[in-house]
């Protein structure tokens, strides 16, 4: 094994580096235009609208394929398999964040869903009370004080931040099996995941195409308000949403 | 983004056919949204609140479940069922938030107006798709200005597990439902922020314009 030999894997370090420095820019940025919510937003609406592109001509009919193959029970079973494979990171990240109870939760969750549960792809644990905490890297910097700095849409990757930009390339290289195989292998994996997700969500994207006002905004929106919601871990909002409730 | 920028060739037509019914329908509807903003009762318990959720979602469910009924049927009693526990009113004010002042009486008559049929169809589409999910109420807390948030999850089919949060604030008429969360994501905040470009790039006009734009292209279901 030469870990920083093959092309792919320099890249992915060097994605590392331009991006950490994208996150301190746009941390910058945000503290000097905290107000305008999208200051990137020109250059996000035309990555989304590329995004929307790829979505329109090539993913959505690939995922449309899968569906008419598959039984909806099965992509669900798929999806569980896919989840449970990440909570190695959502136990380490869990442990980052200094939630010991809630990684030792997941990591029990592992270890029923990948006996019990045949590697995954029936989840028993939630059976037995055990809840999932699903603990990303752009949360444990979300703990750290990180801001998220301003929305970014990536391409294909679709909404994010520089935080969360930064937490997905470092889960994914805390992800150990892509060291081991071919990088086209782990590529084809990441590409199976995202289908699968993708032909689940079919009926749903569509009526939200359609009936938004402003698609993009809808989407912004609402990526912003769930990864919020996700750091809060659900507890009280104390903020008691003044200006969403009472503008007046 | 493309679905956005289809312009409907038949949407003028629809538009000159309902300006009439439309204007005998807008001063009904502007008389009673204005005369209820305000309106205030005294505070009671959020078991209260608890309870409306409880049966708003115990008749829809019924009206969900009986899959004989016609769907244009069941959208109807549905539509009878939330909007009674819903204050719209509220709704549509908080949707617009400051650019509210900036709509004249009779924009603001027919935005209420548009706004709902807007959300009619917009959830009347996923009837069809309803794959005997449950809800289970699973607690509710008092925010510290009265408003009550029922938390629910939902049991069963793709969106497995997902919380949503009813608001509700005690008016005249009893607990009314004033925002949906669902996993964090405010169905107020949402419309908000779509609502507020519209309004910014092309006025009070502008939002009207495409609410009935998007209107006349779901009549299929109306």
């Amino acid at each position: 094994m030469k870990p920083w030999g093959d092309p792919a894997r320099r890249m992915r370090l060097i994605a590392l580096v331009v991006i950490a420095a994208a996150l301190g820019a746009g941390v910058a940025w945000a503290d000097a235009d905290a107000d305008a919510g999208d200051p990137w937003e020109t250059m996000n609406r035309g990555i989304f609208r590329f995004n929307e592109g790829a979505d329109r001509w090539v993913i959505e009919p690939i995922a449309k394929g899968v569906d008419f193959v598959m039984p909806d029970p099965v992509e669900r079973a798929i999806r569980k398999f896919f989840v449970n494979s990440m909570i190695p990171i959502h136990f380490l990240n869990g442990l980052l964040q200094f939630k010991p109870l809630a990684a030792f939760e997941d990591l029990a969750r592992f270890v029923v869903n990948t006996t019990i549960g045949v590697a995954g792809f029936f989840d028993p644990a939630s059976y037995f009370g055990l809840e999932e905490h699903q603990e990303d890297f752009g949360q444990t910097l979300g703990v750290w004080g990180v801001p998220p700095g301003p929305y970014l849409v990536l391409p294909l990757m679709g909404p994010s931040n520089p935080r969360d930009t930064v937490g997905l390339i470092a889960d994914s290289a805390a992800l150990v099996y892509p060291y081991f195989v071919p990088f086209y292998v782990s590529a084809s994996i990441g590409v199976g995941r995202q289908l699968n997700r993708r032909s689940l969500a079919l009926d749903e994207i569509a009526a939200q195409r359609e009936e938004a006002l402003d698609y993009y905004v809808a989407v912004r929106n609402a990526y912003t308000s769930y990864r919020e919601n996700q750091l809060r871990d659900r507890e009280e909002d104390e903020s008691d949403g003044d200006d969403l409730y009472y503008p007046d | 983004m493309a679905m956005i920028s289809i312009t409907r060739t038949d949407f003028r037509t629809h538009r000159v056919l309902r300006s009439a019914r439309t204007a005998t329908a807008v001063l009904v509807a502007a008389v009673s949204c204005l005369a209820a903003a305000g309106a205030r009762a005294a505070t009671e318990s959020g078991a209260g609140a608890r309870a409306v959720i409880a049966e708003t979602v115990e008749e829809v469910l019924a009206v969900l479940r009986d899959k004989s009924v016609p769907t244009e049927d069941r959208i109807r009693s549905i539509e009878e069922i939330v909007y009674g526990r819903f204050d719209l009113c509220v709704m549509s004010r908080l949707v617009l938030a400051r650019n509210w002042k900036r709509f004249s009486e009779e924009q603001k008559a027919e935005y209420v107006k548009e706004f709902k049929r807007y959300l009619t169809n917009s959830y009347g589409s996923r009837i069809e798709r309803y794959d005997q999910q449950e809800v289970e109420i699973i607690g509710e807390r008092e925010e510290p200005r009265g408003d009550v948030v029922v938390q629910t999850k939902i049991m069963g089919g793709e969106f497995e597990g997902a919380v949503v949060e009813y608001r509700l604030r005690n008016r005249a008429e009893g607990w009314r439902v004033i925002d949906v969360v669902i996993e964090g994501i405010s169905m107020v905040s949402n419309y908000r922020d779509q609502f507020k470009s519209i309004v910014s790039s092309g006025g009070p006009e502008l939002l009207l314009e495409k609410l009935r734009q998007k209107n006349a292209a779901g009549m299929a279901i109306d």
